[in-house]
């Protein structure tokens, strides 16, 4: 009697577990955020979408949860609370509902969004970089012709797919420099159009350091295996956009058949970067680290640092003046590299029509507001009115108002190219390499890569 | 065998046949992605009932046979499920182009043809396993040390075994990060002191390579001295006494008796250290992520010094974006690591005998 109460036991434990395995797979259908939801008010949100769906039942809904309700998922993990005040307003102003996931740390999005499209649980609206659009060939929606198209030029356009990506934020990158320091040096950053206007400026500054309170000319860092990005993408793209006009695709078109680069303009690039290594502050250059690097700009101890406006976001982060000098390792080059790094794109088989909805009202003034005033960033549409809080906006708006800006082609390189890149920026750092061999190494490495 | 009654046998089929029924309905409910609510309950309903069927199935001959079927469900499925059908999927998709969301179509052999073009691979596997020598040895016989020590009557001994064992405690992503710290900010202090060598050991393929094997060693040796302690505490005392009352002195007493002894948990540890060191990943993603540079090798100049096998194919998967590449290279992986474990456990066990 007792072994066959045992027995019932057993097998019920074992019914429970196995109910308990088999309900698993139902959940992500029914509920809507994955794990990692960071809704701040679910409750509220939950009670929105409610209202929502009732609102809005006689529209079709694609969706599980009703024709208003629309999932994002931001790459940006700093501005995720933003963006959760932004999705409270647009529940506020129109009845729909913004769920907004963030991912972010060292898990990038695009590597998420696979798992979330086997898993058929993919978001609306998602982020993506600019080379990535062919990964979802034939998966993005078509957004010519809304409204905010007319507001800007940053959209995302794509060969066989339209006009996909919808510009969030505008960022640019060149050489930051404390307008002070220059200042207190003599040094007028709108002369620094050519090589030797750069050596002589570099020079200058090198033998005021004292004077000036600085510890080195420049913040630059090639440090590979965390800031591998910054060398491999950022400071890459000067050589395939610098001096060019935002939609001149010269260099990497030429990079992207087989690997190709210019040798001339390489040469030309690396005895810039060999300039730049010599007047780096040295702990810096080999071994160090982005918060050392920004540190060390936000506290004045360089001029001029190789990162962008991302990097000081807040007025309150520096007490001086700063603004952007191009990369002008050739004569006349006078741009910066401004654009959207990355856009929101909405997903064909979700809630276009609701996509589409927000896309229009976050073009709008009260999300410009947010975005601008509360997440820092640069708004890409002309008709918004508010200034960007950005310390560097300043000097990105002259650019761009001017025309002096290229685009972010870098992002349009072969996946994982910075990785190789990276490296060599490193070895000719630390000497192993002159500038010839940078050059050539360069050369090498790349086509390798395209090779293979 | 007509032993059954009716009753028995209409509940058994009847159980069978609606078990399967209902798992089908709901198996095509989720194929067809129509009824959302219904398609989990009827799943495990029906498999259920379909277990409750197969219970009461009227049969003495293979009663038990059943039972032992049930009960032993649940762990082979899970097996299943995580084990066995991704290894038979990751080896399916290693013959397609599936960059982790499309999959155009089969390619036959030409990602195995092509990794073996890859002169950066070639390098990977090469210093996996350089790296799986210099650790098999090095923590094998730090570890063993360690335990010699911390079996001896020194005192504080319950101090040193859990200092020796923290590392291991400690993720490889921190341990790694920590490390990183000290070989650029602090160990960087002392060198340019020293040799006015101002930069770090992790910017140069070979001392970064050394920076690798050691934060390994601090990481595993602990736990492998663990293993170690036991082994070295089952040897009977009166073997020892015999041996200290034969007059043979402490080193006769370590190489002809200790070490004999303790065949068995060498034969683990080197396996253990054998194939941990071959799937290396955490540490070598944060301390270098496969960076530093090989000026020549067959006839390129390579920018992944340091990456090795396990890391190569998570770069190839996740940041290249060539998921079927990467899954072709992690089938070699396997086959590399199933090779070398099955002949080195041969070979052990063999040793063992003779011991």
């Amino acid at each position: 009697m007792k072994s066959r109460f045992l027995s019932v036991l057993l097998a019920g434990a074992m019914a429970v577990s196995l109910s308990a395995c088999g309900a698993a797979p139902a959940a992500p259908a029914a509920g809507t955020g994955s794990e990692t939801t960071e809704a701040t008010d679910e409750g509220a949100s939950e009670e929105a979408s409610e209202e929502a769906s009732e609102e809005a039942s006689d529209s079709s809904a694609p969706a599980a949860g009703g024709a208003g309700e629309v999932r994002l998922l931001n790459g940006k993990p700093e501005i995720d609370q933003q963006l959760q005040d932004l999705a409270k307003l647009y529940n506020e102003e129109t009845g729909n509902t913004l769920i907004v996931e963030t991912i972010g740390g060292d898990t990038n999005a695009s590597d998420e969004l696979k798992k979330m499209y086997q898993a058929d649980n993919m978001p609306d609206i998602f982020v993506i970089e600019a080379n990535q659009a062919d990964t979802w060939d034939g998966m993005l929606a078509d957004l010519a012709g809304e409204a905010w198209t007319d507001k800007t030029g940053f959209e995302l356009i794509n060969a066989s797919m339209g006009t996909i990506g919808f510009p969030y934020t505008v960022e640019a990158t060149a050489l930051g420099y404390n307008a002070d320091v220059l200042k207190a040096a003599g040094v007028d950053p709108a002369s620094l159009t050519s090589p030797s206007a750069y050596a002589d400026a570099f020079k200058t500054l090198d033998e005021k350091k004292g004077e000036l309170g600085i510890t080195a000319v420049l913040g630059w860092c090639a440090e590979p295996a965390n800031l591998g990005w910054s060398s491999g993408t950022h400071v890459f793209a000067q050589y395939l956009d610098a001096g060019l006009k935002a939609d001149d695709t010269t260099y990497i078109d030429l990079l992207n058949d087989g690997g190709k680069v210019d040798e001339k303009r390489m040469k030309d690039f690396a005895e810039f970067i060999g300039m730049m290594n010599q007047y780096s502050d040295p702990e810096l250059l080999v071994d160090g680290t982005y918060d050392q690097q920004v540190a060390g700009f936000k506290d004045g101890k360089y001029a001029f640092i190789t990162q962008g406006n991302w990097c000081v976001t807040s007025p309150d982060d520096v007490s001086f003046e700063c603004g952007f000098a191009p990369y002008a390792f050739e004569d006349g080059i006078d741009t910066i590299i401004a654009g959207p790094p990355s856009y929101w794109v909405a997903y064909s088989e979700g809630n276009v029509d609701g996509a589409k909805e927000f896309f229009n009202w976050c073009s709008g003034d009260s999300a410009q507001n947010i975005l601008v005033n509360q997440a820092g960033l640069v708004s890409p549409f002309d008709d918004c009115k508010y200034e960007a809080v950005n310390p560097f906006y300043k000097s990105m708006k002259s650019y761009i108002d001017a025309g002096k800006y290229s685009g972010w082609h870098t992002m349009l390189k072969k996946d994982g190219l910075q990785n190789v890149t990276c490296q060599v920026f490193a070895d000719y750092a630390q000497g192993k390499l002159d500038a010839d061999g940078f050059a050539s190494t360069m050369a090498q490495v790349i086509q390798s890569y395209y090779a293979n | 065998m007509g032993e059954f009654s009716v009753m028995r046998k209409t509940a058994s089929f009847g159980c069978l046949i609606a078990g399967l029924v209902l798992m089908i309905w709901g198996l095509a409910m989720a194929i067809g992605k129509t009824g959302n609510t219904l398609r989990g309950g009827a799943l495990v309903v029906g498999a259920v009932l379909f277990f409750a069927g197969l219970y009461l199935f009227p049969t003495f001959k293979h009663h038990r046979t059943i039972v032992n079927i049930i009960f032993l469900f649940p762990l082979l499925f899970a097996f299943a499920v995580t084990v066995i059908i991704p290894l038979v999927l990751g080896i399916g998709y290693s013959f397609t182009d599936w960059n982790g969301i499309k999959m155009k179509g089969f390619v036959g052999m030409a990602n195995y043809t092509r990794m073996f073009k890859q002169p950066g691979f070639i390098w990977s596997i090469l210093i996996t396993f350089l790296f799986v020598v210099f650790n098999i040895i090095l923590v094998n016989l730090v570890a063993f040390l360690l335990a010699l020590l911390c079996t001896s009557k020194i005192k504080g001994l319950g101090f040193f075994r859990a200092a020796y064992f923290l590392p291991n405690l400690i993720g490889g992503i921190v341990l790694g990060y920590i490390w990183q710290f000290i070989f650029s900010n602090v160990i960087t202090k002392f060198t340019t002191a020293l040799f006015d060598a101002r930069y770090s050991m992790l910017s140069e393929t070979k001392t970064a390579f050394i920076g690798i094997v050691i934060v390994y060693i601090w990481q595993y040796a602990g736990y492998i001295m663990l293993i170690y302690i036991t082994g070295l505490n089952t040897i009977p005392g009166d073997v020892l006494e015999a041996s200290s009352i034969d007059g043979a002195n402490a080193t006769q007493t370590l190489f002809n008796i200790k070490i004999p002894m303790i065949a068995p948990t060498i034969t683990i540890c080197t396996f253990l250290t054998l194939t941990s060191a071959f799937k290396q990943f955490d540490v070598n993603l944060a301390l270098t992520n496969g960076t530093g540079s090989v000026a020549d090798f067959m006839g390129n100049y390579l920018t992944n010094g340091t990456e090795m096998l396990a890391l190569n194919i998570y770069s190839t998967a996740v940041i290249n974006n060539e998921y079927a590449f990467g899954e072709a290279k992690a089938v070699l992986f396997f086959i590399i690591l199933a090779v070398v474990s099955i002949v080195q456990v041969r070979i052990s066990n063999k040793r063992e005998v003779e011991l």
